[in-house]
């Protein structure tokens, strides 16, 4: 894989965050700018019962809900976990770490890494699943197939 | 010299709790009530009040042919009354929970009698007679082997036992079947699989980290106590390991 040519992030606590944290975290580190795009990674919470006797049954979940994040809703089906970051460039990490700092300050601990966390570029293996994706923004991120579209932020730039 | 069983190695707390869990003459404290109506709607197998439905007819009435064995071992209450088989399944956090599967197992098969454990990495189910299991289950939720947070009692879609816990330290269930509420008690909202209740059934408070770590049979490096630290049992672990790997070649111990 070539070298991504975009510092990347990846935001660990030590908690699965509730949708509030979520929403009030997100909301802190896109006021901070410079992020151009970004995963909320973590186990599925799927809309009904995929197995087992109550197969088919909604599942209510007080995890899985409707978000606003800069204005735009997004419906949340993850149990947040670890977000990961691609930025424009180095100069946003420090407002970043703040923003953690101050959501996480009186819950519990946190880490935030720099690395390579989302592809750049396709791998042979992309193409065998999903073929040509035009929209290489995604790449990385999610299935390129995935019925749910990404959301786009509008009002950072 | 009559023999007693030492249960486990280890000098640790954690090997304590292992040997004191095991050991059926201690007997497992208890920490909270539920009732049968709650046991019964937690598992889902019949409604509170139904009759138990059976699986063949009564020990009495079917005529037991003559068999030497069947003289030595009494039937349990289920079997002589022909209780279908059916089951209660547990998840335990890997984050100091209470209990863990293999050591559920172990402590079943000591105390309990006509069951059928099944061991995985991450749940335990055991079954049995239909009124014995009722039993049984009110021992693995009631005592100190079952803690409200890090215990699940999941019949299907069990995962979490390894993973993070949720911002109220309860661990994560994609079905969310149960839910602290604002009482601060945790409440199954779902039977073991995943079927909406018609109310809320009460299971108790939380245990706190320390009681938790006190009383839990994991070894964890990070949460806990390591496993590294209890020499005694690593070297019991090494010990049987090597006897497993040469066991082709008829090892001898020195």
């Amino acid at each position: 894989m070539t070298e991504p040519q975009y510092p990347q992030l990846r935001i660990v606590p030590t908690r699965f965050l509730n949708p509030e944290t979520t929403e009030q975290l997100l909301e802190k580190i896109c006021k901070v700018g410079g992020i151009r795009r970004f995963v909320l990674n973590g186990p599925n919470l799927p809309a009904k019962v995929p197995y087992g006797p109550a197969r088919g049954t909604v599942n209510d979940n007080s995890y899985r809900r409707t978000i606003n994040v800069c204005g735009e809703d997004y419906n949340l089906h993850v149990q947040v976990g670890a977000i990961l970051l691609e930025l424009e460039d180095a100069s946003a990490i420090p407002g970043i770490r703040a923003a953690c700092d101050e959501v996480f300050a009186d819950k519990f601990p946190y880490g935030v890494t720099e690395g390579i966390f989302m592809r750049s570029n396709m791998t042979t293996t992309d193409y065998a699943k999903y073929g040509i994706v035009d929209d290489v923004r995604i790449l990385g991120m999610s299935d390129p197939k995935s019925k749910q579209r990404p959301i786009i932020l509008q009002g950072t730039k | 010299m009559a023999y007693t069983p030492q249960y486990g190695p280890g000098t640790t707390r954690v090997a304590e709790v292992r040997r004191n869990q095991m050991n059926p003459h201690l007997k497992l404290e208890k920490m909270r009530s539920v009732t049968d109506e709650d046991i019964v709607l937690i598992m889902g197998h019949r409604a509170p009040g139904q009759a138990y439905p059976s699986a063949h007819p009564p020990l009495a009435e079917q005529g037991e042919p003559d068999c030497p064995i069947r003289k030595i071992v009494k039937p349990t209450e289920g079997a002589k009354a022909g209780d279908r088989v059916r089951y209660i399944q547990f998840a335990d956090s890997m984050l100091n929970g209470p209990c863990q599967p293999y050591q559920r197992t172990y402590l079943e098969m000591y105390r309990f009698r006509a069951i059928d454990p099944g061991t995985l990495s991450g749940r335990q189910i055991v079954e049995c007679r239909e009124r014995d299991l009722e039993g049984y289950a009110r021992d693995l939720i009631e005592t100190n082997i079952f803690d409200p947070a890090r215990t699940g009692i999941r019949g299907a879609t069990v995962h979490g036992h390894s993973l993070r816990l949720a911002e109220d330290g309860m661990m994560f269930d994609m079905l969310q079947r149960c839910i602290l509420d604002a009482d601060g008690v945790v409440k199954y909202v779902k039977d073991q699989v995943g079927i909406p209740l018609d109310r809320k059934v009460a299971v108790g408070k939380p245990m706190d980290a320390k009681w938790l770590k006190e009383n839990t049979p994991m070894y964890h490096s990070f949460a806990g106590t390591s496993f590294r630290s209890d020499e005694e049992y690593v070297a019991y672990v090494q010990r049987i390991h090597a006897l497993r790997t040469k066991y082709g070649f008829m090892p001898k111990e020195a």
